[in-house]
C-alpha cells in the first residue's frame, strides 16, 4: 500500500469522566490491546502513546488518561491544556456517570479550543443488561452538543479501535495540509519563549 | 471479624523468608524479562541485572538488620523510643539539661533511619516514632474497635468508592487481592472516612492504607498510622475535596526543582512540561504506586520520622539521577518515559536516598513552611475561581 502523503500529526488526547467507566481499560484497550476485569484505579493521570497509519497521515497520539473521582477534577485542566480532541467517557450502567460527563463536556466547551473534536464514548455496552443509559439518550445529547458518539466496551473490544481511528480521521481533516513533523497540541506557538538555546 | 492478625502474618513472612532471588540459566543467558515477588508478595518485572540489585539489597537488609541488634544490646531493647530523640529530629531547640547520651542517640537515629528500618522491626519503629502510638494513647482503648462496629453497614458516597476500588487497589497481590485483604482494608478507610469527614475517602488513600496493612501487624496499627500520616505528617488538606493541600505541594515543588535542578527546570519549562503531571501522582500515592515496595518503604522510613519534606527530597531526586537523559529529550512523552522507567526499576534505595539527602542538599522545615504559605494564597484564588466558573456554567445549564 503506497501512502500518498507522509504527513506527520502529533496530537494530545485527553480521556475524562466519572471514576469506574473505563477510562484506562479503554486506552490499555486500544494501545496494548489488554483487558483486566479490575484495573488499578488511575490517581492524577497516567500517559501513554500510540501512532496509527491512515492512508493520509500518521497520527502520534499523546494520551492522558485523568484520575475520575470528583476532587481530582481541580487538576483536570492541567491535562486538558492543549489538547487536540478529548474522549468523555461514560457507562452505560450509571446514570450518574451521564451527568459527569454532561458536565465535562459543558467544561470542555467552555475552556478548551474551539477546535478540540470531542467524542462521547458510552462505555460498558457489554452489560446490557444493567444498562441505565439508553444509546438514543446520549446519542441525542451529542447530536445537540456537536459531539461525535459511539458506543464502545474496553471488555469485548467493540468499537474501541473505532473510536481512535474516527478521532484520527478528524485530526487529519482538521490539521492544514503542511508538511511533515507538525504539531497538533493546541497552544499557540507564538507564546513559547523565544529562548534559542536550551540553557543546558 | 477482628482477628486478622492470622492473616497478617503473611505480610511478616514475606519479610523475615527474604529469599536469595536466583534467575533461571536461561533467563541469565539471554538477559530476558523475568517475574518474580518481591519482599512484601509484589510481582516485580526486571531483568537479570535489577534481580542482583533485590538480592544485594536483600543482604543489606539482613546487615541493616545486625546493626540495630548490636545497638539494642548496647543501649537497650527500645532505646530509639526514647520522647527526646523524635522532639529534637522535630527542630525543638535543645534544652541545655538535655543529656549528652540522647543528643547523640538522636543523631545515631537519624542516620541509622536513612540506613533503613530492618522490616521486623519497621511496625514498631514506625508506630512509635510518627507519633501514632501517642495519637491512639488519647483515646479509650477501644476506639477503633468501637468505630469499625459503629459504621459497620453504613453506606455513604464514600463507602461506595471505597468498595469500588477495593479489588482495583494492588490487584493481583497474594494478601490484599482476597477476601481478608479487602475486608481489612475495607475496614481501615470507612473507618478512616467517618473520622475525618473532610477527607473522607480520597482515591490514592487505597494505595497508601494497602501498604501500611502490609507493613504493620495489625490493621488497628494501620488505620492508626494512616491517621498521623494526614492529621500529623502531611500537609493539611492534601486529599480533602479539592485537593489544595496538593496543589500547594505541587507548586512548592516546581519552585524547589528550580532552585535545586536549575537545568532541568529551565528544559522542562522550554517543552512546556509541568512537573506535575508526574509528581502529583507521587504525592498522592506517597510513591507506592511508582516505586518498588522495599524503596517505597525506606522513603516511608524516611518520612515518618523526619517529615513531609521527605517527599520533596525524593521527588527531586528521581529528576537529579536523569539529568543527563531529560536534557536531551525533545518531547513530553520522552520525559515522562525516562520518569517511569527510573521509578519502576528503583530496586536499590541506596541509590536514591544517597541522591536525595546527599547530592539535593539540606532544606528545613522551616524553610519549606514558609513555601508553602506564599503558595498558599495563589492556590486558594485559583481554585476559588475555578469553582466560580464552574457554578456559572450550572447557572446556564438551568
Amino acid at each position: 500500500m503506497a501512502r500518498t502523503s507522509n504527513k506527520n500529526i502529533q496530537a494530545k488526547l485527553v480521556l475524562l469522566g466519572d471514576m469506574g467507566t473505563g477510562k484506562t481499560s479503554l486506552v490499555l484497550r486500544f494501545v496494548k490491546g489488554q483487558f483486566f476485569d479490575f484495573q488499578e484505579s488511575t490517581i492524577g493521570a497516567a500517559f501513554f502513546t500510540q501512532v496509527l497509519s491512515l492512508n493520509e497521515a500518521t497520527i502520534k497520539f499523546d494520551i492522558w488518561d485523568t484520575a475520575g473521582q470528583e476532587r481530582y477534577h481541580s487538576l483536570a485542566p492541567m491535562y486538558y491544556r492543549g489538547a487536540a480532541a478529548a474522549v468523555v467517557v461514560y457507562d452505560i450502567t450509571s446514570m450518574e456517570s451521564f451527568v459527569r460527563a454532561r458536565k465535562w463536556v459543558q467544561e470542555l466547551q467552555r475552556q478548551g479550543n474551539p477546535n478540540l473534536i470531542m467524542f462521547l464514548a458510552a462505555n460498558k455496552a457489554d452489560l446490557e443488561e444493567k444498562r441505565k443509559v439508553a444509546i438514543e439518550d446520549g446519542e441525542q445529547y451529542a447530536k445537540e452538543n456537536g459531539l461525535f458518539f459511539l458506543e464502545t466496551s474496553a471488555k469485548t473490544a467493540q468499537n474501541v479501535n473505532e473510536l481512535f481511528y474516527e478521532i484520527a480521521k478528524k485530526l487529519v481533516k482538521a490539521s492544514p495540509s503542511r508538511p511533515t513533523g507538525m504539531k497538533l497540541h493546541g497552544r499557540q506557538q507564538e507564546t513559547r519563549r523565544g529562548l534559542l538555546c536550551c540553557s543546558g | 471479624m477482628y482477628s486478622t492478625q492470622s492473616k497478617r502474618d503473611l505480610a511478616i513472612e514475606f519479610q523475615s523468608q527474604i529469599p536469595i532471588l536466583r534467575p533461571s540459566i536461561h533467563a541469565r543467558r539471554a538477559n530476558i524479562t523475568v517475574k518474580f515477588q518481591d519482599l512484601y508478595g509484589f510481582t516485580v518485572e526486571g531483568n537479570v541485572d535489577d534481580v542482583n540489585i533485590l538480592n544485594e539489597v536483600r543482604e543489606k537488609v539482613r546487615q541493616q538488620g545486625r546493626v540495630w541488634w548490636a545497638l539494642e544490646a548496647s543501649k537497650g531493647a527500645n532505646w530509639y523510643l526514647q520522647p527526646q530523640i523524635s522532639s529534637i529530629s522535630e527542630g525543638i531547640a535543645l534544652k541545655s539539661s538535655l543529656k549528652f547520651s540522647a543528643v547523640a542517640n538522636a543523631i545515631t537515629l537519624k542516620r541509622l533511619i536513612r540506613k533503613g528500618i530492618p522490616p521486623v522491626l519497621r511496625p514498631k519503629v514506625w508506630f512509635s516514632l510518627s507519633g501514632a502510638a501517642k495519637k491512639k494513647s488519647t483515646v479509650p482503648e477501644s476506639y477503633y474497635y468501637d468505630l469499625s462496629k459503629a459504621v459497620e453497614g453504613k453506606v455513604t458516597p464514600a463507602t461506595k468508592q471505597i468498595d469500588h476500588d477495593l479489588p482495583r487497589t494492588f490487584p493481583g497481590h497474594p494478601w490484599l487481592d482476597t477476601p481478608e485483604g479487602h475486608g481489612a482494608l475495607r475496614r481501615v478507610l470507612v473507618g478512616y472516612s467517618f473520622r475525618d469527614s473532610d477527607v473522607g475517602y480520597c482515591q490514592g488513600l487505597n494505595y497508601v492504607a494497602a501498604l501500611l496493612l502490609l507493613v504493620m501487624k495489625t490493621e488497628e496499627e494501620a488505620f492508626w498510622m494512616l491517621a498521623v500520616l494526614l492529621e500529623n505528617v502531611l500537609v493539611n488538606d492534601c486529599y480533602t475535596n479539592n485537593l489544595s493541600g496538593c496543589h500547594v505541594e505541587q507548586r512548592v515543588f516546581k519552585d524547589l526543582l528550580a532552585q535545586k535542578c536549575p537545568r532541568i527546570a529551565a528544559h522542562l519549562e522550554e517543552l512546556e512540561f509541568d512537573v506535575s503531571l508526574v509528581a502529583t501522582e507521587w504525592f498522592l500515592c506517597l510513591f507506592s504506586k511508582s516505586l518498588p515496595s522495599e524503596t517505597t518503604l525506606r522513603v516511608w522510613d524516611v518520612l515518618f520520622y523526619e517529615g513531609a519534606k521527605v517527599l520533596f527530597h525524593v521527588a527531586l531526586a528521581i529528576f537529579k539521577m536523569k539529568e543527563d537523559a531529560l536534557l536531551l529529550t525533545h518531547q513530553v512523552g520522552d520525559v515522562i518515559n525516562i520518569l517511569q522507567a527510573t521509578t519502576h526499576h528503583l530496586f536499590d534505595p541506596e541509590e536514591l536516598l544517597t541522591v536525595a539527602f546527599d547530592k539535593i542538599g539540606s532544606m528545613t522545615t522551616t524553610t519549606i513552611s514558609k513555601q508553602r504559605k506564599k503558595q498558599e494564597p495563589a492556590v486558594m484564588a485559583e481554585l476559588d475561581q475555578r469553582l466560580r466558573r464552574l457554578n456559572s456554567l450550572k447557572m446556564e445549564d438551568k
